[in-house]
């Protein structure tokens, strides 16, 4: 369907992401931030950061899941209209990585809510975070 | 029948005006991506974002007065369409001009901003309620300076039609030199009223989540983003018909283009304004409003008088 096709192209186009911490030390959401910055320049693909669920495609997910953080990660991330997309930015949010086991630590992102693409690095580059982006793009093409 | 259709639809009603806010919105984020040295986003960029946002999921929340959230969007970009039949495109006089719609333009481009409001009110939610307070205060800073500010250019000119004073200023060019105040005034005014930066107060996204939109979501946010782009060339072009009334020919296609040309004037000064300023607090902005343009608003319309009496006399 020409229709179909035309969305589609549309959603690839305007990835909107909304940037939440759920238990992050902090470095992955600086490099997040970097890469919202003119030097980078992610508009060109699209991508703006906005402040509110309702807007926003794609969630951006740093750190670790927290008990205390796990509920409102599911609340935001329910407040998301369809479609919508998970990132997990950084180790810790793809496994919790030195947190896991931890008193305080349920584990990675995807242990709340669905994940559709992971970017490992600690804290992750910049550059990372934008090929991850448009990786997750490149795989929803199909 | 089918004229006047034609007219609201397709030119320069709803199609027209779409097409043109759609462009106007990738020229003032490629100005403002370029003013801040990087790429910005390709030419397909706004559409893209309209598309996407229409095909998204809507949802009405509960809390929310459900058949008002729906019905407001669509009354806010009706008045802006309703605005832009009023604005001379492609010579000295509009499609329908009457004595006085200078007044009435004001009036349209009113009633997205209170929509706004109801908007933000009615989603019951509290970042929206902040949103739409502060949209409203916003609103009783700049109203009264910009209004001020397009009085005196109308006082000289003897009339309250747009066509009137865009014919009046034409034939005497010179005379426009006097409004240059006014422009500043309504330059920045303009500013608030799309709540840009430095004026975007009612939706600053590091504070109050989405602002007055926060509950919005799919079609409806689609529809307010095409309002304020719609805006956007509607408040430019009547700018540019009171402020910049030169050099306007006889052939309609040559006034087509003066007529984008000043509106891209407009449009990149308002691009200019948005890099190289950051937001004010609320407070900052209506002292701003208050203590600085109306007193040049009002400057402006003195002028206007003298220059006036000096021509009448």
């Amino acid at each position: 369907m020409i229709v179909d096709r035309i969305i589609n192209w549309a959603r690839l186009k305007s990835p909107w992401i909304i940037h939440f911490n759920s238990g992050a030390c902090n470095a992955c959401d600086i490099e997040v931030l970097a890469a919202l910055t003119p030097r980078y320049d992610v508009e060109r693909f699209g991508v703006q950061l906005k402040g509110s669920p309702r807007h926003a495609d794609v969630l951006v997910c740093s750190g670790p899941v927290t008990i205390q953080q796990r509920e409102r990660l599911i609340t935001i991330y329910e407040q998301m209209m369809e479609p919508k997309f998970v990132i997990a930015v950084g180790t810790c949010a793809c496994s919790a990585g030195v947190f896991n086991g931890c008193y305080c630590v349920e584990g990675g992102v995807d242990t709340a809510i669905p994940v559709n693409a992971y970017i490992p690095g600690c804290p992750v580059k910049p550059e990372a975070i934008i090929d991850g982006v448009v990786k997750l793009l490149g795989s929803l093409k199909d | 029948m089918g004229l006047a259709l034609f007219y609201i639809l397709i030119f320069p009603g709803f199609l027209f005006l779409g097409f043109l806010s759609l462009a106007f919105e990738f020229i003032d984020r490629k100005l403002y991506a370029r003013l801040q040295n990087r790429v910005g986003p390709p030419w397909y960029q706004p559409l893209a974002d309209l598309i996407k946002l229409a095909a998204k999921e809507t949802v009405v929340p509960r809390e929310a007065e459900s058949r008002l959230f729906r019905a407001i969007p669509s009354f806010a970009m009706a008045a802006t369409a309703a605005a832009f039949l009023y604005i001379p495109i492609w010579g000295k006089t509009s499609l329908f001009p009457f004595d006085s719609d200078l007044i009435v333009i004001l009036y349209f481009l009113t009633i997205p901003t209170l929509t706004f409001f109801l908007a933000g009110w009615f989603s019951s939610s509290l970042y929206a309620e902040i949103g739409c307070i502060r949209a409203m205060t916003q609103f009783f800073a700049y109203e009264v300076p910009l209004y001020m500010s397009l009085l005196g250019p109308a006082m000289l000119a003897g009339t309250w039609s747009v066509s009137g004073i865009t014919e009046f200023y034409s034939s005497n060019p010179a005379l426009a030199l006097c409004n240059l105040p006014g422009l500043i005034v309504a330059v920045f005014a303009t500013q608030g009223k799309l709540e840009r930066v430095p004026f975007d107060i009612p939706d600053a996204e590091t504070e109050i989540v989405g602002g007055t939109f926060t509950e919005y979501s799919g079609r409806f946010l689609a529809l307010f983003r095409m309002t304020i782009d719609a805006e956007l060339v509607v408040a430019s072009a009547l700018i540019a018909a009171v402020f910049l009334p030169f050099f306007i020919p006889a052939s309609p296609v040559f006034g087509f283009i003066l007529f984008l040309i000043k509106v891209f004037i407009v449009v990149f000064l308002l691009a200019l304004m948005r890099t190289a300023l950051a937001r004010l607090r609320i407070d900052q902005m209506v002292g701003f409003c208050w203590r600085i343009l109306a007193p040049l608003s009002l400057l402006q319309v003195l002028i206007d008088l003298l220059v006036r009496g000096v021509l009448v006399s």
